[in-house]
């Protein structure tokens, strides 16, 4: 199987292939479930996919849609909750989803949790399970974390029929630490002055990803990084190289609206941004235990508590804190050459709100222009955001 | 509101007018600049840059350059009161707080979300207590123990206000309380830039004599109010041309203009 996608005869690669996966989120699932496949939707970076890969389920990742006005879910959560957790059971409820043959959610914050759970309300699939993944790095944390993907396991075993060995496991681990490592040598194209590649495009080749199978998608991913090195029609020299930090980006909106400025954007931390690709699984003799050690402590978001560093009197340090939970983003500032940074979130997103103000001390304190958007998460919101990074641009000059 | 500043090579005021902007605000920018131009006994070709702020920018087909309503107020303000270090405009549809170093634009905090905090709060509260905007200011000064407004929806501050003149609150101390609401709500936002003198308000907010008190009582510190405050936005923007034009001839540069057209925008223009 190339999956390469054919329309009218024509075959499209590289980032013409992502932009119409993009567009058209479900193209391939249907394709592959006429096939015979199983498609199982999840919800942003917990979910442990390489479980799925490995018994042949297809992940297929839920988003929101920007553009569609929400109705339904309104209905169902409040209209003061995370509105991309609205959007997203909005889609479920009016059927846009209707291809999955099942659910994988896990604990990100406490609105995605009831998502889930009325999600299995009102949307009823053949398969569901919900991960209680904890919120802290601490041991016995991550020892749990490892018993709740057994019972996955057991839940996924029985809904496939089929054995999750551990060859298979550590078979499909590879396959994916093989999309993290080539997601990060296509973020290496955004290194160079002008980037090699756009912001928007990024988004576009990235929900592209989260909409085929790995093994898709590390295809897709050597077609764009190829084809980009080769081409000469990028984006254009701009005075300000953007650092995008914060709640779920999943559409080209904010970014265009950014880019149509004078400003590239050339690094994230977002989902489905780089925070899914940035560190790898470590294979372990349970490869249990390494998938749990990487989805807890590895991954950097805002919804794992880390504990507060301590000075050599074992004191509380504001600073040793800040620098011991943003710290790798002073080195993707540095590595990237960026000048300024966007913090934004979406309204009602507690989890990364909290942390706005510790970061904006620390990118402070590291001589990183920042300036904070909380918004919408509607194509209407976009026009006063526009004024604020204007003069966020104006300011960094 | 829509409003034009022409100023001369030594940043004097030649021509000031305001005009309401209303639903036609994509037609408006050229007829209050002809205007403009008659005041200040111009022709069109004379004048050597123009700069769009403001949320309309993007409409001035006849603009050379678009520049924010944060930076020219920055500049605006900095020009009346050059030792100014933070600014706060309210005007009708959002508020803004500056924090302004040495005359330029250092970082800035925004209320664009809803009507809470801006001037339409107070409009639309005066109408519900049946006074006009100008008359608040004289009322409130009779308070003795202003109301204490707990919502922050404009809405639903309407039904509460409503609900307490019902239970007998005087109407001066409920006036007074809409002021100190909204002076509470932009200080605070204000505070997140942290408040350092000299604090200058403008904005069309920043002509109520009740809105000033309220915002001097919630700030603790004294605050300037330009003469004109409706125009700090405008008058930056003017200045910034003229800084632009003389920086460019002292280089020996040429001065990037547009194709500029003093005619109503339409949707293909850019």
């Amino acid at each position: 199987m190339t999956g390469n996608i054919r329309v009218a005869g024509e075959q499209k690669q590289g980032l013409a292939r992502a932009g119409q996966i993009y567009h058209d989120r479900d193209i391939r699932m249907r394709q592959l479930k006429a096939e015979g496949r199983k498609v199982l939707g999840y919800l942003d970076i917990y979910p442990v996919l390489e479980m799925l890969t490995a018994l042949d389920l297809v992940p297929f990742g839920i988003l929101g849609d920007i553009k569609e006005p929400i109705s339904r879910a309104d209905a169902c959560l409040p209209t003061i909750v995370c509105p991309f957790l609205r959007s997203a059971l909005d889609l479920g409820l009016k059927g846009r989803y209707d291809f999955l043959d099942g659910l994988v959610a896990a604990h990100t914050c406490e609105v995605g949790e009831k998502w889930a759970h009325i999600w299995r309300i009102y949307i009823d699939l053949p398969y569901i399970h919900y991960i209680d993944t904890p919120h802290t790095t601490h041991q016995s944390a991550r020892e749990h974390l490892a018993v709740l993907l057994s019972d996955f396991q057991g839940t996924l075993e029985s809904f496939t029929g089929a054995k999750l060995t551990p060859e298979r496991l550590r078979r499909a681990i590879r396959m994916h630490n093989e999309q993290r490592a080539l997601v990060r040598g296509l973020y290496d194209l955004r290194k160079p002055d002008p980037p090699l590649i756009a912001g928007t495009e990024v988004v576009q080749v990235l929900v592209a990803l989260i909409s085929l199978p790995v093994e898709e998608g590390n295809e897709l991913l050597r077609q764009v990084i190829d084809e980009v090195k080769q081409r000469h029609d990028g984006p254009k020299k701009k005075p300000a190289r953007l650092l995008l930090w914060g709640s779920v980006v999943d559409s080209t909106d904010l970014i265009a609206m950014i880019e149509d400025l004078e400003a590239n954007v050339v690094m994230d931390d977002t989902f489905v941004g780089s925070r899914a690709y940035f560190s790898d699984v470590k294979l372990t003799d349970d490869p249990l235990e390494g998938l749990a050690e990487h989805y807890l402590v590895d991954i950097r978001n805002p919804r794992t508590f880390r504990e507060t560093a301590l000075d050599e009197a074992n004191r509380k340090d504001y600073w040793a804190d800040l620098e011991s939970r943003h710290g790798y983003l002073k080195d993707y500032a540095r590595e990237w050459n960026v000048n300024g940074v966007i913090l934004q979130t979406l309204r009602y997103c507690d989890i990364q709100g909290y942390e706005v103000p510790g970061l904006k001390d620390y990118l402070e304190h590291i001589g990183l222009p920042c300036t904070y958007l909380e918004w919408n998460y509607s194509q209407a919101a976009l026009s006063p955001l526009r004024t604020r990074v204007q003069a966020f641009l104006e300011v960094i000059g | 509101m829509t409003k034009v500043v022409i100023v001369d090579g030594e940043g004097l005021l030649r021509a000031r007018v305001v005009s309401n902007t209303g639903a036609e605000h994509r037609r408006l920018a050229n007829r209050v600049m002809e205007e403009a131009l008659q005041q200040a006994g111009l022709p069109f070709d004379q004048v050597s840059y123009v700069v769009a702020t403001g949320y309309g920018r993007i409409n001035v087909p006849f603009a050379d350059r678009q520049i924010t309503e944060l930076t020219c107020h920055a500049k605006g303000v900095a020009s009346l009161f050059p030792a100014v270090r933070t600014a706060l405009d309210i005007g009708g549809q959002d508020a803004k707080g500056l924090k302004i170093k040495n005359g330029v634009l250092e970082d800035f905090v925004m209320n664009d979300k809803c009507a809470a905090g801006t001037g339409r709060f107070i409009e639309v509260l005066a109408g519900t207590l049946g006074l006009k905007v100008d008359e608040l200011a004289a009322v409130a000064a009779k308070s003795t123990q202003k109301l204490r407004i707990t919502t922050t929806c404009t809405v639903f501050a309407q039904i509460e206000i409503v609900s307490r003149l019902s239970e007998g609150v005087p109407l001066e101390d409920v006036v007074a309380g809409v002021y100190d609401a909204i002076a509470r709500r932009t200080v605070n936002m204000l505070k997140q830039l942290g408040v350092e003198p000299d604090v200058v308000f403008t904005g069309g907010v920043a002509r109520n004599a009740g809105m000033v008190k309220a915002v001097r009582d919630n700030l603790c510190y004294d605050v300037f109010v330009p003469e004109d405050p409706l125009i700090t936005g405008a008058m930056g923007a003017a200045l910034l041309g003229k800084e632009l034009v003389l920086k460019a001839r002292a280089k020996g540069q040429p001065i990037l203009r547009k194709e500029r057209r003093l005619e109503e925008a339409t949707f293909f223009s850019s």
